[in-house]
């Protein structure tokens, strides 16, 4: 552990970082739908370990206060609109095509 | 007294405000059409009220200007009386007093602008107008008063503004214009009652053979008469050139309206477009003459402007009378005025002015000068611009014409005018040119021009360019074709147009302008006069159309004004145009109820009337006899006797001067005695086939009936002033036989009206109801009232005359006081004429040697022609057509009017047409070609252009845009797969690179 | 393990634990083939992430996170994996091209995000020795309920003319408006209808 150190924000920007890809790739190589939404989730969560970081009055002087926090809550919020709306899309897609896998979600191809 | 003396200041005030009714009236009719009730009715009581107002004031300033300058007794009679005539002095009650000095302050009355004033000159002292012992030698400007009303701007040298130019002329014009006038208004109520509604000419044909119906044209009619009004009144109050060519035109614009009132007619358009394209030729030369005068004279105005310098300048007592002792202008006075601004030209001169208190410095010879004048207790420096008159006739010269000096200046060769300065010529001419003109300003230099006759020919071409004018409103020679064209408009019209407006003007100008015309000019007037009158006369014989006769009649009677002015008789010539305004207005009238009565200008259908309008008939007999000018010689005459004796025996006495036996003058004289024949042979002519004999045209006879009240009463006012305007001014015993006369003829014309009257009710009832149907009837009452009235008031103007203080008052006494300057043996430098003086006539020496022969030879040539006519037209002794057989070609001859209309085709209006059409060949063919060339090669460039810069570069580079980015689209397709994941994956490989890209940038460059 | 308790720094203990714990299972999550298995692994990951914001102080978030994400959007998503789990979309193979793609990218980026995290001096900087939480910071949940109607608590010494007054009031307005919007909008496309032909290309 002491190899490790004190735990500061770039730890925790670090663990952002690799959700943050992983989302990332999620989105790219899935074929489900449903596991590009993950990684939607995955990128979302990324996103949020940072502000909550950043805000961490544990970790740092100079940090955000209550806005950190208050911003990653406003993003769990919107990622829980946004879960409903994808799912809903996904499940009509679903209804009309008959298939989840996105690739075929091409009608709009130009 | 005293006020009435002050009341001249009010002179112009009040002239103007009659000169501004009019026109009031005239944008009230035209801006509130709406207001003139049913058919514009009360247009009519509106001009009507505003012409009669104007009419009010005028008499208002004749009182005032009787009170102010008391008439010296006419010099028509045998003179003795009027010796002592204080004539232009002072006010009433002195004025049979000998003149003093006192009363010099009167008139100046602080209004500095009021010009030279007559009051007493001392050292000019004899004054008396007329006096034979004096001759020639009085050098007074008539009494006048001159001023600006306002001024329009001023443009380096040239000054326009509206000025005004009074004098006793200006308001015998005014009373004559405004009284005619306003008769003729109340006539044209009654005679334009067709206007009031619908109206069907009779004359004009459609298409479809009916007749024009359009709406009547009554508050039009009135509309256009304030204007033309106005347009007289300006004229005649105008105090500079510029404003009286304005208002000149303005009357020729008015006639156009007036001439062309009945404009659906071909022949009135054409007629109104005659008139005023003639009258364009006169004023052309007009305009000619106004150059000449300008540009040598640098001013417009009549008479001198007084006015105060931008600030005013009051000159210490004590410094006027150091100059006044000195009669030079020390340096300390010089410096003095030098820092209030006025600065005196080097040589100054100090005189003595007209006016006692008035003092003149600087060069005499300048347009301007610096004068002193008293103004209340103040003594005033004010800036004098000397108008036209006193330039030609300078003070210091006594008034005898000469070419001014700016005139032979603007003559004089330049290198004589140089004169030494000639070297510096070449270097700096018009700082030469000044320095000479300065020098040359030494009397001595320009006299000796002067003696050589330059710039005289400037002098005749100013007066001949003015006369160009006249020669054109007036209708003389050789323009007088439009004149009897004119009898197209309405007879009110004819009668204001022939009376008192337009025509008069012409004879107003040349009468105006007297001062400055040169005896050159004057042959030429007296030539055109001369033979207008001839051929007018001679024209009106064979005239077969009423109003045609009359307007000959009057073409004829200008030809005499302009001949009486041209011989030298500026008095005669004026006093025609008064009492030739009465008694044909008059005449025209009478001619406008007969047509009104029987709807025809045909004289070979009427005849008879007499019965039929007696009134008519009466009143018309006298105003021929007044244009005829019968008299019993020496007692008492209508007032064309008076005036045209004055024309005869001026003619009579250039004829007969002093080696002046010159053919051409007894030309002159010869034309007008033989005129006065032809005169009143016509006259009886027409009144006899008009109202004499028996009807030639039943049908229109029975349906002739007397004119409604509004315009036989003008007639009846009208004829009592043709007999009377020219009485008065002579001694006891005549006045008492003018009473007596006047009483007697309208006693007896009364009384005979009276006893028809009786009869005709009598007899003929049941016959006057008939006629009464399609018109309304004369009121019965008036046929016995107006007799009975008209007695009365030429009694009472008679018994006013009895008074002693009124004796001298007449219109000759009046005008006599406008005289501008005696002709007094004036000659010229290319004729040989002298001109004798209007008064030569009148010396007692004379008497016997002109003035009787001439006034037995007048009488009889008027008596010639009336009994000529009598024989011929009304006894039948000599049958009219047998005359005209045995003269045929004459008679044809006159009936065609001398031809002048086709001669006037032939060698103007028909080679204008001929170059117009020439011009019109050279417009199609080579302008056009012109033209159409342009276009087409506009047109082929454009397409060039069209095709190289439109469609290929602009098109193109649009076209080439849209094509890229089509293509690009295309390229750009392929990337939408349509595949989420790939999109996924290019967000984040853009992310990166982005990324990287920032890391790269802030580590290379920001450190 | 004899070390003494007092020894082992417990905060760095359990962040290395939720750390590696949230990166293992989203590495899981991304490699794992199986649908179901993927939302078990995602479950675990953020159940995980929820560990680490309570180490770092924000124990409000982390129970939103255990109860919004966990207890709810995972649920839908779970829903939404068995109401589509036919047996030919359980385990969709990609590509081996897209995967070895995704990868080279995917690690550039990461690589990068590691740089720049571990770049920043004043991100490495532990200032606060204690990690304790303290007295101050214990009431966090009513101080985020102040902020949220619009009173910062913790800005009230600021300059006088913002104190207090930078709330998320309004925010919060719009984001309840937003997620009610939402859920009808959710609803709407989701409902049941009556299945149409395939639709047409």
């Amino acid at each position: 552990m002491a190899l490790l150190g004190t735990v500061t924000v770039s730890h925790y920007l670090a663990v952002g970082a690799v959700l943050f890809v992983t989302g990332a790739l999620c989105m790219a190589t899935k074929r489900n739908a449903l596991g590009v939404l993950m990684g939607i989730e995955l990128v979302l969560n990324g996103a949020n370990l940072n502000f909550v970081a950043f805000g961490s009055e544990l970790l740092r002087k100079d940090n955000l206060g209550l806005d950190g926090s208050l911003m990653a809550l406003f993003v769990i919020v919107l990622a829980a609109g946004e879960a409903a709306v994808a799912l809903a899309i996904a499940l009509n897609f679903y209804n009309n095509h008959m298939s989840i896998d996105i690739d075929q979600a091409d009608d709009l191809k130009g | 007294m005293h006020l009435l003396a002050d009341s001249a200041d009010f002179l112009h005030q009040l002239l103007a405000l009659a000169v501004l009714l009019p026109l009031s009236s005239f944008f009230l009719i035209l801006c509130f059409p709406e207001w003139m009730g049913k058919a514009g009715k009360n247009g009519a009581f509106i001009a009507t009220g505003a012409i009669g107002g104007a009419a009010v004031l005028s008499f208002i300033c004749l009182a005032i200007w009787l009170m102010n300058h008391w008439p010296a007794a006419s010099s028509h009679g045998d003179g003795h009386e009027v010796a002592h005539g204080a004539a232009a002095h002072g006010d009433a009650e002195h004025g049979d007093a000998e003149h003093g000095d006192a009363e010099h302050g009167d008139a100046e009355h602080g209004d500095a602008e009021h010009g030279d004033d007559a009051h007493g000159d001392a050292e000019h002292g004899d004054d008396a107008h007329g006096d034979a012992e004096h001759g020639d030698s009085h050098a007074h400007a008539a009494p006048h008063y001159t001023g600006n009303y306002y001024r329009l701007g001023r443009f380096g040298k040239l000054d326009l503004s509206i000025s005004y130019y009074i004098d006793s002329l200006t308001v015998c014009m005014f009373c004559m214009v405004c009284f005619i006038a306003t008769l003729i208004h109340v006539y044209a109520m009654g005679y334009m009652h067709d206007e009031l509604h619908d109206f069907e000419d009779h004359e004009v044909s459609l298409a479809d053979g009916d007749h024009l119906v359009r709406p009547g044209r009554y508050h039009r009619f009135f509309q256009y008469l304030s204007l033309f009004c106005f347009s007289m009144l300006g004229l005649v109050l105008a105090g500079n050139v510029a404003m009286v060519f304005v208002f000149w035109e303005l009357v020729g614009i008015c006639s156009y309206f007036l001439i062309g009132f009945y404009r659906e007619r071909h022949s009135a358009s054409t007629a109104a477009n005659k008139a005023f394209i003639v009258n364009r030729v006169g004023d052309f030369g007009m305009i000619i003459g106004l150059m000449a005068l300008w540009s040598s004279l640098g001013t417009f105005a009549f008479g001198n402007i007084d006015e105060d310098p931008e600030k005013p300048v009051i000159l210490p007592a004590q410094l006027a009378a150091e100059i006044k002792a000195n009669e030079t202008l020390s340096a300390e006075a010089r410096k003095s005025l030098d820092e209030q601004g006025i600065a005196l030209p080097s040589f100054v001169v100090i005189r003595q002015g007209s006016a006692p208190d008035e003092w003149l410095l600087g060069e005499p010879n300048a347009h301007h000068q610096w004068v002193v004048v008293k103004a209340g207790e103040e003594l005033r420096v004010k800036r004098r611009t000397l108008g036209i008159f006193n330039q030609v006739r300078r003070e210091e010269n006594h008034r005898k014409l000469e070419v001014p000096d700016s005139m032979v200046l603007a003559d004089a060769p330049l290198n004589e005018i140089l004169g030494d300065h000639a070297s510096l010529a070449s270097e700096n001419p018009r700082l030469a040119l000044a320095n000479s003109r300065a020098e040359a300003t030494s009397p001595g230099k320009i006299d000796q021009w002067r003696q050589q006759g330059y710039g005289y020919w400037l002098l005749v071409v100013a007066g001949v360019g003015i006369f160009c004018g006249c020669v054109g409103k007036s209708a003389q020679f050789p323009l007088h074709v439009w004149l009897p064209d004119a009898m197209e408009g309405p007879t009110p019209v004819s009668a204001l147009v022939h009376s008192a407006t337009m025509v008069a003007a012409g004879v107003y100008l040349v009468g105006r302008f007297f001062p400055v015309f040169a005896p050159e000019v004057l042959l030429v007037i007296a030539s055109a006069g001369c033979i207008t009158l001839f051929m007018a006369a001679t024209i009106a014989i064979t005239a077969t159309d009423i109003k045609r006769v009359l307007a000959y009649s009057t073409v004829s009677q200008l030809g005499y004004m302009m001949l009486a002015l041209g011989v030298g008789g500026w008095l005669a010539g004026l006093m025609h145009l008064i009492t030739h305004a009465f008694f044909k207005s008059l005449l025209f009238m009478c001619s406008g109820s007969v047509i009104h009565a029987v709807h025809t200008n045909e004289m070979p259908e009427m005849g008879g009337l007499w019965k039929k309008m007696p009134v008519t008939a009466f009143t018309m007999l006298i105003g021929c006899l007044a244009i005829a000018g019968v008299s019993v010689p020496f007692v008492v005459g209508f007032s064309g006797y008076y005036s045209k004796d004055l024309i005869l025996e001026q003619a009579y006495t250039l004829a007969t001067y002093e080696g002046n036996n010159s053919f051409l003058a007894w030309v002159f004289f010869a034309a007008a005695a033989g005129g006065a024949a032809i005169t009143a042979f016509y006259m009886f002519r027409m009144w006899y086939m008009t109202f004499a004999g028996k009807p030639r045209n039943q049908e229109r006879y029975d349906h002739a009936h007397e004119s409604p009240l509004t315009m036989y009463a003008p007639l009846i006012i009208l004829s009592v002033f043709a007999v009377t305007v020219a009485w008065g001014g002579r001694e006891g015993s005549m006045r008492w036989v003018e009473l007596l006369t006047g009483t007697g003829i309208a006693g007896a014309i009364s009384a005979w009206l009276l006893l028809r009257q009786r009869s005709a009710s009598d007899s003929g009832e049941d016959h006057d109801h008939d006629t009464a149907d399609d018109h309304h009837h004369a009121n019965p009452e008036w046929w016995i009232w107006t007799p009975a009235i008209l007695t009365g008031v030429v009694f009472v103007l008679g018994l006013l005359w009895q008074v002693p203080a009124l004796h001298s008052v007449s219109l000759s006494g009046l005008l006599e006081q406008s005289r501008p300057v005696p002709l007094a043996d004036v000659q010229g430098q290319w004729t040989s004429l002298i001109w004798p003086d209007e008064h030569f006539a009148h010396k007692p020496a004379n008497h016997a040697k002109i003035v009787i022969p001439v006034t037995l030879l007048a009488t009889a040539t008027a008596l010639a022609g009336i009994g000529l006519a009598t024989v011929m037209y009304c006894l039948g002794w000599l049958n009219p057509q047998d005359v005209r057989r045995s003269f045929q070609s004459v008679h044809t001859f006159l009936l065609n009017k001398w031809w002048f209309d086709e001669l006037y085709q032939l060698i103007w209006v028909r080679p204008s047409l001929w170059i117009g059409r020439l011009i019109a060949r050279f417009d199609k063919t080579f302008i056009d070609w012109v033209v159409d060339g342009s276009a087409r090669v506009a047109r082929s460039f454009s397409q060039f252009w069209n095709y190289w810069a439109d469609q290929f570069a602009v098109d193109g580079l649009i076209n080439l845009i849209a094509s890229r980015t089509h293509a690009i689209g295309l390229a750009l397709r392929g990337v939408q797969t349509g595949r989420l994941r790939q999109y996924v994956m290019f967000i984040v490989l853009g992310t990166t690179v982005v990324f990287i890209l920032v890391s790269f940038w802030k580590s290379a460059f920001a450190g | 393990m004899t070390l003494a308790v007092d020894a082992i720094a417990w905060h760095q203990f359990f962040f290395v634990m939720f750390a590696l714990l949230t990166c293992g299972f989203a590495v899981g999550v991304l490699f794992s083939g199986n649908i179901v298995r993927m939302a078990f692994y995602l479950v675990l990951s953020l159940a995980s992430s929820a560990g680490l914001f309570f180490l770092a102080g924000a124990e409000f978030v982390g129970a939103m996170q255990l109860m919004i994400y966990v207890g709810g959007t995972l649920v839908l998503l779970i829903f939404g994996v068995m109401l589509t789990a036919q047996d030919r979309f359980i385990s969709l193979k990609t590509p081996a091209g897209e995967w070895v793609l995704s990868l080279i990218i995917g690690g550039t980026l990461l690589a990068l995000l590691l740089a720049a995290a571990f770049r920043y001096e004043g991100w490495q900087q532990a200032e606060l020795g204690d990690t304790t939480p303290t007295s101050s910071q214990a009431d966090t949940t009513a101080r985020l309920g102040l902020s949220l109607v619009g009173v910062r608590p913790d800005k009230l010494d600021d300059s006088p003319r913002k104190a207090g007054m930078s709330g998320y009031l309004f925010p919060f307005i719009i984001v309840s408006v937003h997620l009610l919007v939402v859920l009808v909008g959710a609803a709407y496309m989701a409902r049941a209808k009556k299945r149409t032909t395939t639709t047409a290309r």
